[in-house]
């Protein structure tokens, strides 16, 4: 019974940059005056290690300076170290970037993944709720550092339905829709409101993509 | 940590309880082992096991321990093989006969394992025998009867004589000219052909022990033929099994074989040409063909 059971990232490798070159840290983002080193990390979910990256503003004074999805996903990844993501943090010292990097890993261990949205773990969806935005995910969504937010990535049809269903059944409002395609070929929505808000729409959004992927052909409530 | 684990986990115990998989097939139907277990408990007994237990020394309604015997059952039935073992390697000793006022005759087999090996020797009297039995017995008698180890001399020796005293005494309340009593050693049935034929006997009758069976070492077996000649075959004769003291008792073997034997000189035939169904009215009560009342068995070893 794998539905809805946790579908772990996993990360391919860590890297450190802690002398950076100036024209590598212009490069990827860096300012190379207040940033001297890079974390980087490549994973085979995009989607977890955005919201991860996020986390590890939280936990230390880092910046998110480069976070790019790699066209058409993990299943066809460049290399077997490429994955669907690289995520580089940048910080002003190699202590800063180790204890990004320890909190961005402690997130994708523990927290933020996709679920199986079938009993085959053939359909994945992310309905992952923010309780307090970093300093990344609310520079990115326009909203200021702490707000809620839900994080919500499904395949194209069944991520449609469910963005419909998350609006109705929440008091949300959203922040931002990124219609298919995209890079690894998904659907995704950030949505805020309350918490409490956020949670009910995440479960909505959830519950809908299940339905539609049990059923794709049968017609919906 | 945010919450997203726990909501879902919430999600998918609400999904799962109000969509549950369907059922898994249902398993063949596999038969249940035998109820029946050891140590016996009147909820576990076979009723028909228990009823059949009280006429047979044989192992029936002996429970069992998972797949296997019980340690008592197992111990019980190599103690009664080891039984049959020892009744056929026992020897009817030399002088037996004679002690016990028999005319001593032996087969053309030398050696016990000839005997075992090669019944066509023990169905023939060696020489002196022969002409012991020319010179010694009576003849032109109507009955012969032969006292024989066969296969099992512990029966011969236990209750062959018994058995040639109750059948002689029979056949004389009978009127029957009863011949001189022989006793043959490393002994096969056929014997009692040549043997009557020599003292030219109306019926030779042959008294030997049995091949042995599960604690069955002292079984005996009657085999009577109408004029005994060498090529008779089994078809020509008719036999009593089981004859002793837990089957047939040898008292009241001797009197139905004399009723047999009678009834081929009646009819001048025997085997199956031989018409039993006269005979009933003269045993009475040892010809009823009526269930037998259960009696007591013992077995013939115990296991403590």
């Amino acid at each position: 019974m794998a539905l809805l059971e946790p579908i772990p990232p996993r990360i391919l490798a860590v890297q450190r940059l802690y002398n950076a070159d100036p024209a590598i840290l212009r490069a990827y983002g860096a300012d190379p005056a207040r940033h001297t080193s890079l974390g980087l990390i490549t994973v085979d979910q995009d989607d977890p290690t955005y919201v991860a990256l996020d986390e590890a503003t939280k936990h230390a004074p880092v910046d998110v300076v480069f976070a790019k999805s790699f066209y058409a996903g993990s299943g066809h990844a460049s290399g077997p170290l490429s994955g669907e993501i690289l995520g580089v943090l940048a910080g002003a010292d190699p202590d800063v970037v180790e204890a990004g990097l320890k909190a961005l890993i402690s997130c994708l261990e523990h927290d933020a993944c996709f679920y199986a949205a079938d009993h085959d773990r053939k359909t994945a969806v992310f309905p992952h709720v923010i309780s307090s935005l970093g300093d990344y995910l609310s520079a990115q969504a326009g909203l200021e550092p702490g707000t809620p937010m839900a994080y919500l990535v499904a395949p194209p049809i069944e991520a449609t339905m469910g963005f419909d269903a998350a609006m109705k059944a929440a008091d949300v409002r959203v922040v931002k829709l990124f219609t298919p395609p995209t890079e690894t070929n998904f659907a995704a929505a950030w949505l805020t409101g309350s918490l409490a808000e956020c949670e009910a729409a995440a479960v909505a959004f959830c519950e809908t993509v299940v339905r539609v992927a049990a059923g794709p052909r049968s017609p919906g409530r | 940590m945010s919450t997203t684990r726990l909501l879902i986990e919430r999600l998918r115990q609400d999904l799962i309880s109000a969509d549950p998989l369907p059922p898994p097939p249902s398993l063949p139907n596999i038969p249940l082992a035998p109820s029946r277990i050891f140590p016996r408990t009147p909820e576990t007994e076979s009723l028909y096991a228990r009823e059949a237990r009280h006429h047979t020394t044989a192992l029936l309604g002996i429970g069992h321990v998972g797949t296997r015997y019980a340690t008592e059952v197992v111990l019980q039935f190599q103690a009664e093989l080891a039984v049959a073992h020892a009744a056929v390697d026992t020897l009817l000793p030399d002088d037996w006969a004679e002690k016990n006022g028999l005319l001593p005759l032996r087969s053309r087999v030398t050696a016990h394992r000839e005997f075992l090996l090669r019944p066509d020797l023990g169905r023939r009297l060696d020489e002196p025998s022969l002409r012991r039995l020319e010179a010694e017995a009576d003849k032109e008698i109507d009955v012969q009867p032969i006292l024989a180890d066969g296969l099992s001399a512990v029966a011969c020796m236990k209750s062959g004589l018994l058995l040639l005293e109750s059948f002689t005494a029979a056949c004389k309340r009978r009127g029957l000219r009863v011949g001189t009593p022989v006793c043959a050693r490393f002994a096969r049935v056929w014997l009692e052909d040549e043997i009557g034929q020599t003292t030219r006997a109306r019926v030779a009758a042959i008294l030997l022990g049995e091949r042995p069976g599960l604690g069955t070492g002292d079984g005996l077996s009657a085999y009577l033929v109408y004029e005994p000649r060498v090529g008779k075959t089994d078809g020509d004769r008719n036999m009593m099994s089981n004859i002793h003291a837990r089957g047939l008792p040898p008292e009241l073997a001797g009197d139905r074989l004399a009723v047999l034997a009678k009834a081929m000189i009646d009819q001048r035939t025997s085997g199956v040409t031989l018409d039993l169904s006269r005979l009933s009215a003269e045993l009475g009560e040892a010809a009823s063909r009526a269930p037998r009342q259960p009696q007591p068995r013992t077995r013939l070893v115990e296991v403590p």
